[in-house]
């Protein structure tokens, strides 16, 4: 049996007068890689940032190496999960270098860059890439966080968006590469494709589950229909 | 590449050089007097232009950097005004206390700064950063016109409000009165030193900078007490006066890259260097009728900002 990283009970998250996260249970165990797919505005985001410790405003119990993320300080959280936002930003316009330098563990951004093919672009400003480098540069910083990635919980939010083939397939593997390590990963993307490689699928609703399980069994072709509409 | 360290032992020697003319500098001719008498007359003044411009700098930087926005400055969001508006307050209603006790204006003024300082990142919670600076521009104007109010209803205090507000209050700097502010100014500054790697990572926003490990509602707390704190000691040294803080950091940001470690004390060093080099103009230059420090900072300060603007990067 593998060790179960991430759980949530009944977690949801009322934003304003709105429910967004209504109900939600799930799991996550070393060596998993869950996707999290759903229409716009289902509550992807929402989910990916209150198991991140982000809203300690949401209900319901939650646990992130069997503590809760709500009641945890952010240096000791910091080493028990990472994150990477939809939108990564930054308001002041760093090298590369100076990037990397903000990370956990310097050495491991630089690896991570080797990889997505930033090796040599140390010096360039995020203002001098282009929108996917970008991209990958802030999941640099995602995955140099989580140093040894056995036992911790990876949040990526929908990490291959603005990126070519190319660039989200690297992504894909990095992904299974942390899992494989020993970390739960829990992904939300638009891929379907991707989310069919993955080990489980999420499917959300306006706030609720409303498939879960390995992706043959998730994605039927009418939960899809009923899901996304279209033909 | 830059080389921070270089350009900072550069500015601070710069820096030296300046504050050396700036004594031998004055409407009472040059040098320091046969007995070293005009030496003692103008370094309070000297004194205090640095500890604010210090503070200035920092200050500005700082709150640049929680509200990851490169137009914040205390000194346009309110925070200047809140201490300004605190003094005014005690003025009116005690003015024989506050002469009687040192510590009694510093400690109205922090009180003010802190007022603002505290309400704007209040008001502006869960906003936009641009909402943030427009919430940061309303309070401003709200406690200058407080301040224009108490200086017109209470004529013992008018004179000396009107000067604040216009940042003249350099020239009446005496090392009795000016030692509790410079302290401050020195104080909050080596405090906002230790902020920079949590700065760093919040330039990647909160949710960013929560998951790094960086307490982030700790960061803001200390940012709001720290500017307060800089800001009231500045203002009782100089009145109120804009610039400094908004210039300091890009000028640090363009010469050292944006690593607050790099860039902090820099922006420290610069803004000490720019508000001595606007006083010591504005009361050498024109001796009969010297120009306030604020009214030469923003003389020499708006163009060069005008030319950072319109460079990228800054």
């Amino acid at each position: 049996m593998r060790e179960v990283l991430l759980t949530a009970l009944r977690l949801s998250v009322d934003l304003a007068d709105r429910t967004v996260l209504d109900g939600i249970a799930l799991a996550a165990s070393a060596g998993e890689v869950v996707a999290v797919v759903g229409a716009n505005g289902a509550g992807k985001t929402t989910l990916l940032r209150a198991c991140a410790g982000l809203l300690p405003e949401a209900t319901g119990d939650l646990a992130l190496g069997g503590i809760d993320p709500r009641q945890t300080a952010p240096a000791t959280l910091a080493t028990l999960r990472a994150y990477a936002p939809q939108h990564p930003t930054s308001a002041w316009d760093y090298t590369l270098a100076e990037l990397g330098s903000l990370a956990a563990s310097p050495e491991a951004f630089h690896h991570w860059r080797a990889r997505f093919g930033l090796g040599a672009l140390e010096a360039r400003r995020l203002s001098e890439l282009s929108g996917g480098e970008r991209k990958l540069a802030h999941l640099c910083l995602t995955f140099s966080a989580l140093g040894d990635a056995y036992g911790k919980v990876l949040l990526l939010d929908e990490p291959t968006t603005a990126l070519d083939l190319c660039r989200a397939e690297l992504v894909a593997r990095a992904v299974r590469a942390n899992a494989q390590a020993g970390a739960a990963v829990l992904v939300a993307t638009h891929d379907l494709a991707w989310a069919r490689t993955c080990d489980r699928v999420l499917v959300l609703s306006e706030g609720r589950l409303v498939a879960a399980g390995p992706p043959d069994t998730a994605l039927t072709a009418e939960l899809v229909r009923a899901t996304w509409g279209g033909a | 590449m830059k080389r921070p360290v270089g350009t900072l032992v550069l500015a601070a020697l710069l820096l030296a050089l300046l504050a050396l003319a700036a004594l031998a500098c004055g409407g009472a001719g040059l040098g320091w007097g046969t007995n070293g008498e005009l030496l003692m007359l103008r370094l309070p003044r000297v004194l205090a232009a640095l500890a604010a411009g210090l503070a200035l700098g920092l200050g500005g930087a700082n709150q640049q950097g929680v509200f990851r926005n490169p137009l914040a400055d205390p000194g346009l969001t309110g925070v200047f005004g809140g201490a300004l508006l605190g003094i005014a307050l005690l003025l009116a209603g005690a003015t024989e206390f506050t002469w009687q006790h040192r510590w009694a204006l510093p400690t109205a003024a922090f009180a003010g700064a802190l007022a603002t300082s505290a309400a704007l990142v209040w008001l502006g919670r869960g906003r936009s950063t641009s909402k943030l600076l427009l919430t940061g521009l309303g309070l401003n104007a709200f406690t200058a016109a407080g301040t224009l109010l108490i200086a017109a209803r209470f004529p013992e205090a008018r004179d000396i409000l009107v000067n604040g507000a216009a940042g003249d209050w350099l020239g009446a700097a005496t090392l009795e009165l000016a030692g509790l502010p410079i302290l401050g100014c020195v104080v909050a500054a080596l405090c906002l030193l230790t902020q920079a790697s949590a700065l760093d990572r919040m330039a990647l926003g909160e949710d960013m900078a929560f998951c790094l490990g960086t307490d982030v509602a700790q960061t803001r707390r200390t940012g709001v007490l720290l500017t307060a704190l800089a800001a009231a000691a500045a203002v009782c040294l100089v009145g109120q006066v804009a610039f400094i803080g908004l210039l300091a950091p890009h000028l640090a940001r363009a010469l050292v890259g944006p690593r607050h470690r790099a860039m902090l004390p820099l922006a420290g060093v610069l803004g000490a260097g720019l508000l001595l080099l606007a006083d010591t103009l504005g009361r050498s230059l024109w001796t009969q009728t010297p120009v306030s420090a604020a009214a030469m900072t923003a003389l020499l300060g708006a163009p060069a900002f005008v030319w950072i603007a319109a460079r990228r990067h800054a």
